[in-house]
């Protein structure tokens, strides 16, 4: 390895600032974090500097940039709305291939499908954009409120030990006995009514949810299916947290910084969430990482099972679905809204793979070494001199 | 005139690691004289266990033997550089002329197989014996002269069976097992209680004088070294700091470094009222202080000690030391 | 003067041993001590791993709560406190520990891990830099250390990092558990005459738990031999170096190894016959612990009748039947 290898780059330099300008941006709220946190922003720098080394984690964060962006803006830089159905006003938009252009005599515009139209007429480009959302909304939710009840669930269990970690994890052990398809799949079957009695008569949830799904106000009648599987997704989710959360919990507990801090008088919420939880967030991170693109492909796998998102509601999942029927002739549907899937998991998954070896300390050690080679060398043999 | 069994000259290993060449010993000589007592001590992380296993080849990867010559006079007399031969022909002097005892019991036997199983491989492997059977039958006498009681059952056991004091005597028990003529124990006594550390001295010294071995004791403890120790070699910072005889080294140390070693080390027996601290801590080893590698921590450093590095000469007969003092 | 600040009475601690199904059997780490700790000075704890120092050490604290026993701290009972009052007692009773490297949370800095406990109990501070920058001082640490992650620090400087936690507190009793056994001797002694000196000037209370004689004559002035959860002799240190009474205090004191050459040669003439391993604390001996290693032990009243601690001489106590009537 020359030296030549571990300059800082241009990537280098600007994550560099990027971490100095959010420090600035934090400092100007907290006197002095800069300060006090300097070692931090050391650490961040080598993470982004690691990352920057990796061309999977690179390809993955862009994947997911791009996904986060489609996932926000998309409805909005849709060219159709995807409850505007073509097919009525021009039977010729029924499955148009890619590059097909049409003219719809009603609304007096005309129509072009870059990647083709499904069984409404509807722009698959338009139909993705606002799938990206559904998919985006979803796996924000579904990890949200999964991963954090599993992850208290397993920090109570492992911290406290004893009866209450015997209930804990005998509750969890009976989700995790049956595979995680088939439990969503009851769930998203049995659940729908009741949360549609509940949407209806919430107004105000209603409302909210119909805007963070960018959907219409037809739609009101579905949100209760839609919001089943993410209840489903959620109840399946949590399991498996709270599983590795325990484990982590029952080696870290054992550590004599958690008897320190007992020994000050610390309130066990206070070790557990204060001091045990930074430490074993790093795996747990990871999984989280490579969990946002598992949930994506249960959510269209439930989709494609047509539990969740009802016609005409956009989803990546169910234009598969719906394009299947028509697969191989009319390729398109499947192909395109399948590649996006495929994309986003492939995404995520590269990150968290990346991330996995950002966090690891060892590998972190070795690349500052890399980086700093000279300055760490000046200042252990500066430090062997002057102490202890 | 004592003569020598193992001649060490200019030994030096680097470990080339990715924070940097870790430089864990640098021209380390010293002699070993046939059927003393050769302590090696220092602190943790000196290259007392680098220098040992240096002698028959014994370091991993990234580690190196970077130059040196560890001369070994055989039982015939002749003579042969161990760092000369290949694995082949080093495996057959490891373990059957020269064995070695390392730190942890624990860590040193199998737990799949019983102590007897795991002496009598010893035996088998260097042709000491016939076959497996007469392995066993020997592996009874070897626990036997290890002292442990009732060998003809204890030969069953399972290592996770015994004791920490039994395991210890089972590990040196298979070191002995091919009436080696160098014994090198790494740490023995380390992670044993002081009761069982005296027993297992004791039990050293009595195999000592049967077999005649050469035995040489690494550790950090002053007081073993005091007990058992004929002569002495102190080790800092991968250079050898101070070689003499046990009443050399501790009624007259002249490296800075033993004396503040000896100072350092509450002695139960005697009234202290204040322990002299050696200042600083052990320096890294990628980067070492030019000069003496003790000069940032010595209360006598001179210019010269910052710029040369003291080379060993002889004050005293027999009595080595590397310090610009003298 | 003489004003005690512990007194601990009868304290056991018991672990079950789990079967399958139910407890099979307990632990006895801790089985009916006695003793107490003068203002001001430091008792010292010492025997073998496994004996029950630790646990003493913890329960004390009520790190574990206590099988049975009293804790009087202060004159009060704090083996039934809660809330406040435990809250307190935490601020006034703390504990550093054995192993540097586990015992900060690598995710706390310095600064964090100092002002922590201060934040927690309410300590008014007018500057908290300029406050913890004095408690770094004050063990040798600078500045420059603030805001600095533990694994930045070698374990030397991590027990100081440690220390200056406790000092945050001003408690009046600290439990020291073998604060320096995983450190080198000259770092050692480094720590130890710190100990000292935050002793004299702040009139802390010491438990000081070792496996280390040396170490421990060092640095009590009252203390106490533990055996297999029992303490088998409490007295001034001095006495008890000098005049050992236990079998078992005798057994350690001889099988220390003395760092002085000449003193070893003529120790080993006359040394005692060292036997044995401490029993499993699952299954202790009948009677007195100790009878199966004792050399003087008398058939048919050491292994059938458990002996008392009685005052030997002004404060020296032992359990032996040697000195007690039956
Ligand atoms: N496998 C290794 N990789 C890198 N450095 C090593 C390795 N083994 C030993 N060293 C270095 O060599 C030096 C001497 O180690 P060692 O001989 O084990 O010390 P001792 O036995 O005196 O405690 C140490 O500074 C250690 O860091
Ligand atoms: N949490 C625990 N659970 C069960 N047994 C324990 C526990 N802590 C200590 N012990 C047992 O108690 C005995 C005394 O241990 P300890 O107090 O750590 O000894 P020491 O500090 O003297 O080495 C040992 O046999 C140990 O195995
Ligand atoms: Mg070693
Ligand atoms: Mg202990």
């Amino acid at each position: 390895m020359t030296q030549e290898e571990y300059k800082k780059g241009i990537l280098d330099r600007l994550s560099d600032k990027l971490v100095d300008v959010i420090a600035s941006f934090i400092s100007l709220f907290k006197k002095d974090w800069k300060k006090k946190n300097r070692s931090k922003m050391e650490e961040w720098k080598l993470m982004l500097y690691a990352l920057n080394r990796s061309p999977p984690g690179l390809i993955g964060l862009i994947l997911i940039g791009m996904f986060i962006f489609l996932g926000i803006f998309g409805p909005s830089i849709a060219p159709w709305s995807y409850r505007y159905f073509p097919v009525f006003e021009n039977m010729s938009t029924y499955l148009a291939p890619p590059g097909t252009e049409a003219y719809l005599p009603f609304s007096e515009k005309t129509i072009t499908y870059p990647l083709g139209a499904d069984h409404y007429g509807r722009d698959l480009v338009s139909l993705i954009l606002y799938g990206a959302r559904t998919s985006f909304v979803i796996s924000i939710i579904v990890i949200l409120l999964g991963v954090p009840l599993g992850i208290i669930l397993g920090l109570i269990a492992g911290y406290y030990g004893g009866k209450i970690d015997e209930l804990i994890m005998r509750i969890t052990d009976m989700f995790l006995a049956f595979p995680a398809l088939i439990l969503a799949i009851a769930f998203s079957a049995v659940l729908p009514e009741r949360l549609q009695g509940f949407i209806n008569n919430h107004e105000f949830f209603e409302s909210l949810f119909l805007k963070i799904f960018a959907l219409q106000p037809q739609e009101a009648g579905n949100l209760g299916k839609l919001l089943a599987v993410i209840l489903a997704m959620v109840i399946v989710w949590w399991p498996a947290y709270a599983r590795i959360t325990r484990g982590s919990t029952l080696t870290e507990r054992e550590k004599l910084y958690v008897e320190a801090a007992k020994a000050i008088g610390l309130s066990s919420r206070t070790i557990m969430f204060k001091h045990i939880l930074p430490n074993i967030i790093g795996p747990i991170l990871v999984y989280i990482t490579l969990d946002f693109g598992g949930v994506i492909l249960m959510e269209a796998g439930l989709s494609f099972l047509s539990l969740g998102a009802t016609p005409p509601i956009a989803d990546w999942g169910r234009i598969v679905y719906d394009g299947s029927q028509y697969f191989p002739e009319k390729w398109w549907l499947v192909t395109f809204s399948g590649f996006m899937i495929l994309l986003v998991a492939l995404g995520w998954n590269l990150l968290g793979d990346t991330l996995r070896d950002i966090l690891d300390p060892k590998m972190r050690r070795s690349i500052e070494f890399k980086v700093k080679k000279q300055k760490q060398m000046e200042q252990m043999e500066k430090e062997g001199e002057e102490n202890v | 005139m004592s003569e020598p069994i193992l001649e060490v000259r200019d030994l030096t290993v680097h470990f080339y690691t990715y924070a940097g060449i870790v430089k864990a010993i640098e021209d380390v000589s010293f002699d070993v004289y046939k059927g003393e007592t050769f302590a090696l001590v220092g602190e943790t992380g000196c290259g007392k266990s680098v220098t040992s296993r240096a002698f028959t080849q014994l370091i991993e990867s990234p580690g190196r033997i970077v130059k040196g010559k560890v001369i070994y006079h055989k039982e015939d007399g002749s003579t042969i550089d161990l760092l000369k031969l290949d694995e082949e022909e080093v495996r057959k002097i490891r373990g059957k002329e020269v064995a070695y005892i390392f730190q942890d019991p624990h860590a040193s036997l199998d737990p799949l197989y019983t102590v007897g199983h795991q002496i009598a491989e010893a035996m088998v492997v260097h042709n000491t014996v016939k076959d497996w059977k007469e392995g066993f039958r020997k592996a009874v006498d070897i626990l036997r002269r290890v002292l442990i009681p009732d060998p003809e059952n204890r030969v069953k056991n399972y290592p996770h069976e015994l004791s920490g004091g039994m395991k210890q005597r089972v590990v040196i028990g298979t070191g002995i097992s091919n009436n080696p003529r160098i014994l090198i124990a790494d740490e023995p006594t380390t992670a044993l209680d002081v009761t069982v550390q005296a027993q297992i001295l004791e039990l050293m010294n009595k195999l000592k004088r049967e077999y005649n071995t050469t035995l040489i004791l690494i550790t950090h403890n002053m007081g073993v070294v005091a007990e058992m120790a004929d002569r002495v070699a102190v080790m800092y910072a991968g250079k050898i700091a101070e070689i003499g005889s046990v009443d050399q080294i501790f009624k007259n140390p002249l490296h800075p470094y033993t004396q503040g070693l000896l100072r350092a080390v509450p002695n139960p027996l005697a009234k202290i009222e204040r322990l002299d601290a050696i200042p600083g801590t052990v320096p890294n080893l990628i980067k070492p202080p030019k000069g003496c590698r003790f000069h940032p921590r010595c209360p006598h450093a001179t210019e010269a000690c910052r710029k040369e590095v003291p080379k060993l000469k002889e004050i005293e007969p027999g009595h080595f030391v590397a310090c610009h003092l003298y | 003067m003489m004003e005690p600040l512990l007194k601990v009475e009868n304290l056991k601690k018991y672990f079950p041993v789990r079967g399958l199904l139910r407890t099979i059997g307990y632990v006895k780490a801790v089985d009916d001590v006695s003793f107490t700790i003068n203002r001001g000075e430091t008792f010292g704890l010492v025997g073998e791993s496994g004996c029950g120092k630790t646990t003493t050490g913890r329960t004390i604290l009520r790190l574990v709560e206590p099988t049975s026993g009293k804790i009087i701290f202060n004159g009060k009972d704090v083996t039934k406190i809660r809330g406040e009052e435990m809250k307190e007692f935490r601020r006034r009773a703390q504990i550093m520990f054995q192993d540097p490297y586990s015992s900060l949370n690598p995710r706390q800095t310095v600064f964090e891990v100092i002002m922590e406990p201060v934040r927690f109990h309410g300590i008014p501070v007018d500057d908290p830099e300029e406050f913890v920058i004095k408690l770094l001082e004050s063990v040798g640490l600078n500045e420059m250390h603030l805001y600095r992650y533990p694994h930045e620090f070698s374990g030397g400087q991590r027990q100081r990092i440690a220390l200056a936690r406790l000092l945050a507190l001003k408690p009046e009793f600290i439990v020291l558990d073998e604060p320096t056994s995983a450190l080198d001797v000259s770092v050692q002694a480094n720590i130890l005459n710190m100990l000292k000196d935050l002793q004299k000037k702040y009139g802390f209370t010491y438990l000081f738990i070792s496996h280390d004689l040396g170490v421990v004559k060092y640095m009590s002035h009252r203390m106490g031999v533990m055996y297999l959860g029992k303490l088998v002799e409490v007295g001034p240190a001095e006495k008890i170096f000098e005049n050992p009474l236990h079998p078992y205090t005798q057994m350690l004191l001889s099988a220390i190894p003395v760092p002085d050459p000449d003193l070893a040669r003529e120790l080993k003439a006359k040394r005692m016959n060292v036997e044995g391993e401490p029993p499993s604390p699952i299954n202790p001996p009948q009677g007195c612990h100790f009878h199966p290693r004792c050399p003087f032990a008398k058939a048919g009243l050491c292994d059938k009748k458990e002996p008392p601690l009685i005052e030997v001489e002004k404060d020296h106590y032992v359990a032996c039947w040697l000195y007690a009537k039956s």
